[in-house]
């Protein structure tokens, strides 16, 4: 210890064995991944014209990745999906499966981060497909998540007086006005960025993990919701935006199973003209232009028996949406789901909010949830 | 200005040097022998005993002898084990698919409602062959059927292939429901589901129950 | 004439020492100006939220910089050149080196914290200053380094002692870990979750092998030296020195637990964690069996007071430490803001307390001027009510966070990380009260430079351009 080499050497070999471990070793053992199909064939070789994975990142989202970088984002993001005895991310569902070694060679910054203030964005991108939220919770997250303590970035964004096509509109509903936003070149890289996150592919080393519930519902959820939104985006301009927005959700739940959607779309059909004799028509039926109370209490508990629709009968049993299912809807579902139907083909009335919704929930909250309504029960209402 | 530094240098009880003189000497100096033995370090060198032996074992479980990959399967199932598993996974998944997509018209007993929706418990519609219930899923079905001797459907029809749905969800809960309640039958593959879909793809009409009932006869003949 | 040979030395020293408090003391005003931010930001996210400069991660980066390399680097070469000379019974030697170097080394820094503020940071842990000043850095800190290891092979007695080994171990430490992660993050880049380990395994030993030894070796000289009783059980010191520095190396990476590396990295980790329970024995016993000898008069000298309210901490917190390393508890408290607690626990309450004490001891044997009683305990109270409260709202909201978070039905903005805002609050207010009481020292310390001979304050605006 008294002499200074030799203590110098000392110290040195005690920080060299960690480091040879650590970076040289984990640079042989892991330093020169490659890519790799999803699975192996039998010969434990890559199948011919299989995809390989990772895939590089588009350019601007490596261009985004450093303007990520550079806003400090990854201070309270973390990009890493636990393996499944090490934590909870994947029953969160921030991912299907473990991130791996493999997932990140393509990254330009390895951004691992090692708090999550804000949720994991491993796999960003295949839980938010709308680039427009994004866009909206990068220049103020409060507008569309109201408890997140991220701070906002308003100064990507330059904002205009009216609604254009380049313009994204945010609508405030204390001060009942919209902002409309024009992203910066430099914020429309962060949310390709941030669209390119996804680790949505198996690995030969790891495969997702078995959950078939959360799976499903996921698939299930989005293909319709993709189908729903690219639809939308065609029509409806002309609509106020909150008006269009309940419309659009409307949509969505109408023709998605649940939870989130009411798949009525299977008896109702896709035109809303129902089928003879079991399923009446939504299309131009005094039952859903008229009495906003009855429509929703036929929502909320359901109706059964005989009902005379247009002049004609049907018979059938239809299951409320506020009872007990797998998941009922809300209010604010149930308000756009009658929303979309007063005013698609062709139908065009008032809308519904959430309010009148919850007003009768609260009136009819001594009926019991699976008690259907008859429609002798509720015309006698009317007279 | 002499003065003023004194009150700080020489007022400490031990200066640099003798701070240097003393602990070196305590580092060369034998231990004055005590009566029996120093307990300090015979508790230290437990301590670390019991610490390296922990140690190594936490290490001997849990680097996964130095692989890159982690284990690809923790458990070692034997293979009618991982089958039992498989089934309950994909019986379980077939239930929640069930709840969310059939149960509202079919009940979650799978009795349906008399006159309305046909029971799946129990009928052969469901339980007999493979295609016939995938068939349906696949297409849709209007008209009248005979489920269990009673008449559905007086002309109605359902358009379940209105909310798309993938093979492997409807191998899922075909096995649930030919499975579930009293139902007993064979699990349907996301294979056989597969081809099902590519043998139907050319027709856009919902099936109906005539047309079923002629293509599987062996089903409806007794 | 002991007494003059000590006098001697300290003449000899006082302008570098000096320089390295008076920037230092600038820097822990920066860093808390810089945590006050932060805090602010996270409870109200409208807080200069316009400002690009100020968002929220360049802050908390630019806070974790300034303290770690303007506030512990410049206090490291004042206390290491301090006592390594001290104990050497030799003069400085270069003093205007040591000024240029120091010079340097705060511009450096300073460019580095504008980079950081102007979005050209780099992803690695503790080091995102921008790459453009690594050369500086390093070169100041090689210039500083030699000078002070010049002193030490000059000293009068071959025999050295454990604060010297802590002090040059770290010395010698910090650039072997800087040129190594310079190689594999920039020179010859790794790809992938390698970068990840080294950035991880680099930033967390700057604590470890940097930091850390220094309050151990200034502990080690300040205690035996002020109680005037050598320190009981030495022959244990040496033990506990080698151990830390075999084992703090291996140990850092258990943070990556459940990671996307392979899982001998952080097993290995998690062990040597487990197994750091031994050096942290040690120096506790070390310390504290001296000081309880004679509890009355380390109340009664500030110093020590700092001192050992650091090494308590330090001895504390580094169990609970192994405790939160179990790939259970971790499980729960991985991601969650226990890694605030783990690094506002050694900055603050452990190496600052202990630089605290140490600066408090030497600045009246440099300077000639005593710093008013009441003036330090004020400093001392004030700022072990920050360290605690802000340490216990971390601990605390960190569990708060990580039991909610394991909860996959609880959504993450409206019920785990609303639950945990109250503690963001709370740390709010500890960094205020920590940001008062490191301006009393701040102006405690200036207090006792500046006034003092007619040459000092020719230097003062040396400093100024070093330090702002």
């Amino acid at each position: 210890m008294n002499n200074l080499l030799k203590f110098a050497v000392g110290i040195f070999l005690t920080l060299a064995f960690a480091w040879l471990a650590f970076v040289v070793g984990a640079r042989v053992q892991f330093g020169d991944l490659s890519p790799i199909s999803e699975s192996l064939d039998e010969d434990n070789e890559i199948p011919e014209d299989a995809d390989l994975f990772p895939m590089p990142q588009p350019g601007l989202a490596e261009l985004g990745s450093s303007e990520y970088l550079a806003l400090g984002c990854s201070t309270c993001h973390t990009q890493q999906v636990r393996m499944v005895e090490s934590g909870f991310d994947v029953e969160r569902g921030w991912g299907k499966r473990p991130s791996m070694a493999r997932d990140y060679i393509y990254q330009k910054h390895v951004m691992l981060g090692n708090t999550r203030i804000g949720p994991d964005l491993t796999n960003l991108g295949t839980r938010i497909l709308d680039p427009e939220w994004l866009h909206k919770h990068l220049f103020e997250p409060q507008a569309v998540v109201p408890e997140s303590v991220c701070p906002p970035s308003p100064f990507l964004y330059e904002q205009q007086e009216f609604s254009s096509d380049h313009t994204i509109d945010l609508f405030d509903e204390e001060n009942n006005s919209s902002r409309h936003l024009i992203p910066s070149s430099r914020a429309t890289r962060i949310v390709a960025y941030l669209q390119s996150l996804k680790q949505d592919y198996e690995l030969p080393e790891m495969a997702f993990i078995e959950e078939p519930d959360a799976i499903d519902l996921e698939e299930i959820s989005t293909s319709v919701s993709d189908l729903a939104t690219n639809e939308m985006n065609l029509e409806s301009s002309a609509l106020p935006t909150w008006l269009s927005q309940q419309i659009t959700s409307g949509k969505e739940i109408y023709s998605k199973a649940l939870p989130g959607g009411g798949m009525c779309v299977a008896c109702h059909q896709q035109n809303g003209q129902g089928l003879p004799g079991a399923f009446p028509p939504l299309a131009g039926s005094d039952w859903v232009l008229g009495d906003k109370e009855r429509l929703i209490k036929i929502s909320i508990h359901g109706l059964q028996g005989e009902i005379a629709v247009n002049g004609e009968k049907y018979v059938g049993v239809m299951q409320g949406f506020g009872q007990p299912l797998a998941s009922p809807l809300d209010d604010q579902q149930i308000a756009d789901v009658l929303t979309y139907i007063r005013n698609e083909w062709g139908n065009s009335v008032s809308s519904i909010s959430p309010e009148e919704v919850k007003a009768v929930r609260d009136s009819e909250k001594d009926r019991e949830l699976t008690s259907m309504w008859t429609a002798a029960e509720l015309n006698n209402f009317d007279n | 200005m002499t003065e003023d530094k004194d009150k700080f240098h020489g007022n400490e009880n031990m200066t640099d040097e003798e701070l240097v003189e003393i602990h070196s000497k305590l580092n060369v100096e034998k231990h004055p022998p005590t009566k029996g033995f120093l307990s300090a370090p015979l508790i230290f060198v437990f301590v670390f005993g019991c610490l390296i032996f922990v140690c190594s074992i936490q290490l001997a479980h849990s680097t996964n002898q130095f692989q890159l990959h982690p284990p690809t399967d923790v458990v070692d199932l034997t293979d009618e084990e991982k089958e039992a598993l498989r089934i309950e996974r994909k019986f379980e998944s077939g239930k929640k698919i069930f709840a969310l997509r059939c149960a509202s018209c079919h009940q979650a007993n799978g009795l349906g409602i008399p006159g309305q929706y046909p029971p799946l418990d129990g009928s052969k519609w469901a339980t007999s062959d493979p295609a016939l219930v995938s068939y349906i899923i696949l297409n849709g079905l209007k008209g009248e059927i005979v489920v269990k001797g009673e008449v559905y459907g007086t002309s109605a029809a359902v358009n379940m292939a209105a909310v798309p749905i993938t093979d492997r969800e409807i191998a899922n809960v075909t096995t649930y429901v030919r499975q579930a309640w009293g139902n007993n039958s064979s699990e349907i593959s996301t294979d056989e589901v597969v081809q099902f879909r590519q043998d139907t793809s050319a027709k856009q009409e919902q099936w109906t129950g005539d047309e079923l009932v002629e293509m599987f006869p062996a089903v409806f003949t007794n | 004439m002991k007494e003059n040979s000590e006098q001697i030395i300290d003449k000899s020293l006082k302008l570098a020492v000096c320089f390295f408090i008076a920037s230092a003391g600038l820097w822990l005003l920066a860093a808390a100006f810089f945590a006050y931010i932060a805090s602010a930001k996270l409870t109200d996210p409208f807080f200069l939220s316009s400002f690009e400069l100020f968002t929220y991660g360049k802050i908390k980066l630019a806070q974790a910089n300034a303290f770690v390399y303007g506030w512990g680097g410049n206090s490291i070469f004042a206390v290491t050149l301090w006592v390594v000379a001290r104990l050497a019974q030799a003069e400085a030697r270069g003093k205007v080196l040591l000024l240029f170097a120091g010079s340097i080394w705060n511009l450096a820094i300073t460019f580095g914290l504008l980079g950081i503020l102007d979005g050209h940071m780099t992803p690695h842990e503790m080091l995102e200053m921008p790459v453009e000043v690594w050369p500086a850095l390093f070169l100041s800190y090689g210039i500083i380094a030699t000078l002070i290891i010049v002193v030490h092979r000059s000293r009068r007695i071959k025999d050295t002692i454990a604060p010297q080994w802590f002090l040059l171990a770290s010395l010698l430490w910090f650039p072997m870990l800087f040129l190594i992660a310079w190689n594999g993050l920039e020179i010859d880049a790794a790809r992938g979750t390698v970068q990840s380990v080294l950035s991880m395994w680099f930033g967390q030993n700057v604590i470890w092998l940097w930091l850390t030894p220094v309050a151990l070796g200034s502990a080690y000289y300040i205690i035996p030296a002020i109680l005037g009783r050598p320190i009981d059980k030495y022959y244990l010191a040496v033990f506990g020195f080698w151990c830390i520095a075999s084992l703090a190396p291996w140990s850092v990476v258990h943070h990556l637990e459940g990671g996307p590396v392979p899982m001998w990295i952080p097993a290995i980790g998690t062990v040597m964690s487990i197994a750091m329970i031994f050096p942290i024995a040690v120096a506790s016993t070390n310390f504290h069996a001296t000081a309880f000898q004679d509890i009355n008069k380390v109340w009664n000298s500030l110093p020590l007071r700092f001192v050992i309210f650091g090494t308590l901490s330090y001895t504390v917190s580094s169990y609970i430490g192994v405790v939160f390393s179990l790939p259970a508890v971790a499980k729960i408290t991985q991601f969650s803001i226990i890694n605030e607690f783990h690094f506002n626990q050694r900055v603050y309450g452990f190496f600052s307390m202990i630089i605290f004490g140490m600066v408090y001891h030497m600045l009246p044997r440099i300077t000639g001027k005593e710093i008013a009683k009441s003036a330090k305990s004020f400093h001392f109270w004030t700022s072990a009510f920050g360290v605690l409260v802000l340490l216990l709202a971390y601990l605390i909201g960190g569990l708060t966070h990580g039991v909610l978070a394991q909860q996959p039905s609880l959504d993450w903005a409206s019920s785990v990380i609303s639950s945990v805002k109250p503690y963001f609050l709370i740390t709010e207010f500890a960094f205020i009260i920590l940001a008062f009481s490191q301006l009393v020292f701040v102006i405690n310390v200036w207090k006792a430079i500046i006034p003092s001979p007619f040459e000092l304050l020719n230097k003062l605006s040396l400093i100024k351009k070093g330090a702002t």
